[in-house]
């Protein structure tokens, strides 16, 4: 193997970092393009977290383990699914208050293996020929086998929005849910589906964080805002998966590149400043597309947010 | 036989009170059976928090004091939801509150208490109303989400409050302080006086005064009217002549200042330091679910904030309860619990459960 350079570490490196954030923010999409905004996210990748952790080092199976973070993440956003579309509730405080249970539920489950570390976990799996490609092959080919599989969970949900005839329906129900209802798409049916698979991508991104980036459990560290940052990147992708990939990549960047410099004692920047780069730069895109008069509400879906009442409109 | 959903004509007051007591005594019961279900004593937990929080002369005090910031942070949180502006920005607010104020209350410390404690609490407020600037010019003028612009800030500010005292030798750290880095103390005339117990401080009659305050303003004046008009019908408050743009940025800044204020108030009254430790535990965030769960009224969210303050204060108490240690996180488990039961209990505020009896038509 040659010298690899600085460079490429560094860019397979923020890979790594951003592939919790391509399936949480996956997920932010299919539940928002639902009509359904998902606050809770970070407590679904805790929950789906510290579920990874406990079922990996009980079975030893990883893969057991990732399952397992994706249908904790889901059972959460089973209750967000009911609180928002059944009983009507306000979905912003409602997310927030899911994050706060999360985080308790998470660090009070966690609370007798703070600090343990994860025993096994996936390894890096080289994709023959197309890892011997010159710095894309390194950089691409060369990682694990969850970073294979989100790359295939963006492109599944890129063809089921906009090649398939649910995909259709969905987007119906989030933009305008009364025509939707009218058609005879069941909105609640629709909302409460895309809201679970949203959680359920969630809570594989907090298994992805506890088997490849932090492998041992600790309540404050282990997310550390992640679910934040995914839910700006859905606004950053304005609610389009492929997008998606390319803004996770980007923050992974802006994340690993805080990691090198502050590990080569490199102090231009301060590394609190690089951190807020990413939640800066969320800002300034936002604000870009919305003052501007062609891109105003760019992807977003119009009935984002409300509830959803046949007879009260 | 077929269950739907009615709308209420009008809102029963009883419920007002009944549905969020409900949610705590479910909270708590759910709460318990999840402690028993994980080997704890739930009984035993139950009894030291009261002891802790509400039943003793200091735990009261522990109490209140825990509960000053939430008062404001809640206030803060209702008046941007009541115009229907989900601010989720006090977090962030309060930093920079707390870092004017500091920077103020360092500068001002030596001059007499008449002139720096109400430097240092202007500070926090100017603090709080800046942070907020942006995110509200963005909202009124461009429609951008105040939900997602200000949850970023919050972000930002806490990687800035973490530079200022561990990133750098900067005017808030303690010189003195090189291996564990703390914020530089303010001189004692800057300090929020105490009072009764060891912890209670002004910033509780400040909150009390705010919780008035605010209460006037959505009650007996124009402004407070127009936010009404436009937090119940907006359109009705574009076509009557109402300021909308003028209004979103003022009630949103409003909403800064109150949520600064809280900053300012833990540096002068509690900790005497930019603290980013003891500051960065979700007093905004909690504030959001204060005023939920007091429907937006200032002085249910007084009630309630002191329930929360006295359930963050018994957390600490639970980890060293007897042979047993109960992970503090339960509190915040409970909170989470309480707000999520409350909000499952407002549709029976505003609905009734209806059972008709459907005709069954025979295959």
């Amino acid at each position: 193997m040659t010298q690899e350079s600085v460079l490429i570490l560094t860019l397979a490196g923020a890979i790594g970092t951003g592939t919790p954030l391509v399936f949480a923010a996956i997920g932010g999409v299919i539940s928002e393009r639902a009509g359904i905004i998902n606050l809770g996210m970070e407590g679904m990748m805790l929950i789906g977290a510290v579920t990874t952790f406990l079922v990996d080092n009980k079975t030893g199976s990883p893969l057991l383990g990732f399952i397992a973070g994706g249908i904790a993440g889901a059972l959460l956003a089973l209750i967000h699914a009911t609180l928002a579309i059944s009983l009507r509730a306000n979905q912003i405080v409602c997310g927030l208050a899911l994050t706060i249970f999360g985080t308790g539920l998470a660090s009070f489950i966690g609370k007798p293996i703070e600090g343990a570390n994860l025993e096994k976990s996936f390894n890096k799996l080289k994709i023959p020929f197309l890892s011997d490609i010159p710095a894309i092959g390194p950089v691409l080919f060369k990682q694990d086998v969850l970073v294979y599989f989100s790359w295939f969970v963006a492109l599944l949900a890129s063809l089921y929005l906009n090649r398939t005839r649910t995909g259709l329906s969905l987007r119906a129900v989030g933009e305008n849910p009364a025509t939707a209802d009218a058609m005879g798409l069941s909105v609640v049916r629709m909302r409460y589906a895309h809201v679970i698979v949203g959680g359920l991508l969630a809570g594989f991104g907090g298994s992805y964080v506890i088997l490849r980036i932090v492998p041992a459990w600790s309540q404050a560290g282990t997310t550390n805002g992640i679910g934040w940052i995914a839910l700006a990147l859905v606004v950053f992708a304005s609610w389009r998966p492929l997008r998606v990939i390319a803004g996770a990549y980007l923050f992974g960047v802006a994340l690993q590149a805080n990691f090198a410099l502050q590990a080569k004692g490199i102090t231009v920047i301060p590394a609190e400043f690089l951190a807020m780069l990413p939640y800066l730069l969320t800002v300034v895109i936002l604000v870009v597309l919305t003052a501007n008069r062609r891109t105003r509400g760019a992807g977003a879906p119009a009935a984002l947010g409300l509830p959803f009442v046949r007879d009260e409109r | 036989m077929r269950i739907s959903l009615e709308r209420r004509g009008s809102v029963k007051s009883w419920h007002l009170i009944g549905v969020p007591l409900l949610s705590v005594i479910f909270g708590i019961l759910v709460g318990g059976l999840f402690l028993e279900a994980t080997g704890h004593n739930a009984v035993l937990v139950f009894q030291t928090m009261s002891q802790t929080s509400y039943t003793t002369l200091y735990g009261i005090g522990d109490t209140l004091a825990a509960a000053t910031p939430l008062i404001f942070t809640a206030l803060a949180a209702l008046v941007a939801f009541r115009v229907n502006l989900y601010s989720i920005g006090a977090e962030g607010q309060l930093f920079v509150g707390g870092i004017f104020a500091s920077g103020v209350g360092i500068a001002v410390g030596t001059s007499s208490s008449a002139l720096a404690i109400p430097a240092v609490l202007i500070a926090g407020i100017v603090g709080g109303m800046v942070w907020m600037t942006l995110p509200a010019l963005f909202r009124a003028w461009f429609g951008t989400s105040e939900i997602i612009t200000t949850l970023m800030f919050n972000f930002v500010a806490l990687f800035l409050m973490r530079y200022l005292i561990y990133g750098a030798s900067t005017y808030w750290r303690d010189p003195t302080s090189t291996n564990f880095p703390q914020g530089k103390k303010l001189d004692q005339n800057a300090w929020l006086p105490r009072f009764g117990t060891q912890s209670i401080h002004w910033g509780l009659v400040l909150a009390l005064v705010a919780t008035i305050g605010i209460w006037f303003l959505l009650r007996k004046t124009r402004f407070g009217y127009q936010m009404k008009v436009l937090g119940d019908a907006p359109n009705a408050a574009r076509y009557s002549g109402v300021p909308v743009k003028r209004m979103t940025f003022t009630v949103l800044i409003i909403s800064g200042g109150l949520a600064g204020l809280a900053g300012a108030s833990e540096v002068a009254g509690r900790a005497h330091a930019l603290d980013p430790n003891g500051l960065a535990i979700g007093l905004g965030y909690a504030g959001i679910i204060v005023a939920t769960l007091a429907r937006l009224n200032p002085f249910g969210a007084l009630i309630i904030a002191i329930g929360f303050g006295g359930l963050q204060n018994s957390a600490s108490a639970l980890q060293s309860l007897g042979t047993e240690s109960v992970p503090s996180a339960i509190a915040t488990t409970l909170q989470g619990l309480i707000l999520l039961l409350a909000l499952a209990g407002e549709l029976f505020v505003r609905y009734r459960l209806k059972v008709s009896k459907r005709v069954e038509v025979s295959a």
